[in-house]
């Protein structure tokens, strides 16, 4: 069977521009549009490939900066790579960041419908779970109001369970089980091992090394946008943690 | 067979899908802008009046215009450029204004600017009953030519998203577009044949109001509503291949322009 995800050679570059770039067109009247250009170029991701099976669950792991984040932006179609090319085969589910997507000015289920739309349902399918998803992020009394009187874990959690309940081919998690307490987390980590029982695939970033120890089936190990390992989760998270402390013993 | 079955349903809900991110999108937008007035969608009916009544005050009464119909002609040129201005102004923050949604997986990022477009076409149709109501008042009949009025309306909606593209990725760069906007739509309004005729402008500009697609656009609104006549058929012809190719090229432009958003919004 063909994998979910497949990464080959991917490659995102990022511009680093002058300091004095002129941000409005009043400025780039007076400095001129020779500051326009960027300077230089550089590797936010660089070479990196591997892929993800149906039912398998692969964490990231890295330091800050090192290109986690990108990555899954890049796989939920956010972007493209400059090199190299991605391949999704099925429905998106994703939280990368914090507060979803969501706008602090609508409510908690206005943008809860929205969500479910942008991972690939209807308005009426989305209906049709609205109330499995509010029990699941345990926010039934604050639904109507709007987001920004939310908790960042209150809209962690709703973010959390539309993305889980909307049957995706693959779940993109970016650093989100860290706000949700001991027990959220628990219950979150519990439905992942549901909906990847029934073949969903899951890409987890996670600066918590049990977790990914724990819940993921492989791991890979980014630094500085280069994949600097790949395989088992327990392998990985060690040889990670080795190279960290190494790093930091200096 | 059941895997041509297969694939129509797929064809199916992926069409239900997309309309109802559409039109989620554009509720969204349209919720936004009146979250918190308490007049909500009233303000933005009672701005074309208001500016009627203005240019009618100026026009109709002090410098005495002689077109026939004045009011009605000159309401007819207010919403048609209205839609086209709110538009392309509001174009600025379709991808600026929409951050956690251009860094959000699952967004198509090419539909914001028709979410800012079809929103102002909400309100748009919202003001038609109003135009109607001023024909039928001064004794304008309406005739089978207003049935060209959806054809007009989906030109119209082509010929701004050519303006909206641009608009929107020149003001990921470049964050004050919209005062310099300002000043060009409002000199494109009064160059614009609104609240007077082409025929009365001096026969040296004459050549700018044949290039102006919003000249024929005005015009072909005109034509089916007022004159109950099909809009003339060379400046239609002209205007159609306008629109679509400012349209084709501002979305070639946008969507090069969009696989760096995420880095720059």
């Amino acid at each position: 069977m063909d994998p979910i995800v497949t990464v080959s050679n991917v490659g995102k570059s990022y511009r680093r521009y002058h300091p004095d770039r002129p941000g409005t067109i009043q400025e780039a009247v007076a400095k001129g549009l020779r500051r326009m250009r960027h300077l230089e170029r550089f590797w936010g991701l660089r070479d990196i490939s591997f892929t993800v099976p149906a039912g398998r669950t692969v964490g990231i792991v890295g330091a800050n900066g090192s290109g986690k984040s990108t990555l899954l932006r890049l796989i939920g179609g956010v972007g493209r790579p400059d090199t190299g090319h991605i391949d999704v085969h099925g429905r998106i589910g994703a939280l990368l960041d914090l507060s979803a997507g969501f706008h602090p000015e609508l409510t908690g289920r206005e943008n809860a419908i929205l969500a479910g739309i942008l991972n690939g349902l209807t308005r009426k399918q989305v209906l049709e779970r609205m109330d499995e998803i509010v029990a699941f992020a345990e926010v039934e009394d604050a639904l109507d109001n709007p987001i920004r009187t939310f908790s960042s874990g209150m809209q962690m959690r709703l973010g959390f369970a539309v993305a889980v309940h909307t049957q995706p081919d693959i779940l993109l998690i970016d650093e989100a089980l860290s706000v949700g307490d001991i027990s959220f987390q628990k219950k979150c980590l519990d439905r992942m091992q549901q909906i990847k029982a029934s073949g969903c695939a899951i890409l987890l970033v996670s600066h918590e090394s049990s977790t990914v120890e724990d819940f993921c089936d492989d791991a890979i190990w980014l630094n500085a946008g280069r994949l600097i390992a790949q395989g088992s989760a327990t392998d990985i998270v060690r040889q990670y943690q080795a190279g960290m402390a190494g790093a930091s013993g200096h | 067979m059941p895997a041509l079955a297969a694939r129509r349903d797929t064809r199916i809900f992926e069409w239900a899908q997309t309309r109802d991110l559409l039109r989620e999108l554009i509720a969204r937008d349209i919720k936004l802008r009146y979250r918190g007035s308490m007049l909500g969608i009233l303000w933005t009916l009672l701005n074309p009046l208001a500016e009627l009544l203005v240019l009618y005050f100026v026009f109709g009464t002090v410098l005495q215009v002689t077109i026939p119909n004045f009011p009605a002609y000159l309401f007819t040129g207010l919403l048609v450029y209205g839609w086209f201005q709110t538009s392309v102004n509001f174009a600025t923050g379709a991808v600026v204004a929409n951050r956690e949604l251009v860094r959000r997986p699952g967004v198509p990022v090419l539909i914001l600017p028709i979410v800012t477009v079809a929103s102002n076409l909400v309100h748009f149709v919202l003001s038609l009953p109003i135009l109607i109501g001023l024909l039928l008042i001064s004794h304008v009949p309406l005739t089978s030519a207003a049935l060209l009025l959806p054809g007009l309306i989906a030109i119209e909606f082509v010929l701004i998203l050519g303006f909206a593209y641009p608009v929107a990725v020149v003001n990921v760069w470049f964050r004050d577009t919209q005062h310099v906007l300002r000043i060009a739509l409002q000199l494109l309004f009064y160059m614009t044949p609104i609240f007077y005729k082409t025929s009365t402008v001096p026969q040296n500009l004459q050549w700018w109001y044949r290039i102006n697609p919003l000249t024929h656009l005005v015009d072909a609104y005109r034509a089916v509503l007022m004159r109950g006549e099909l809009p003339e058929a060379g400046g239609l012809t002209y205007l159609i291949v306008v629109s679509i190719a400012l349209c084709l090229i501002g979305l070639a432009w946008y969507r090069r322009a969009s696989y760096r958003f995420a880095d720059e919004v």
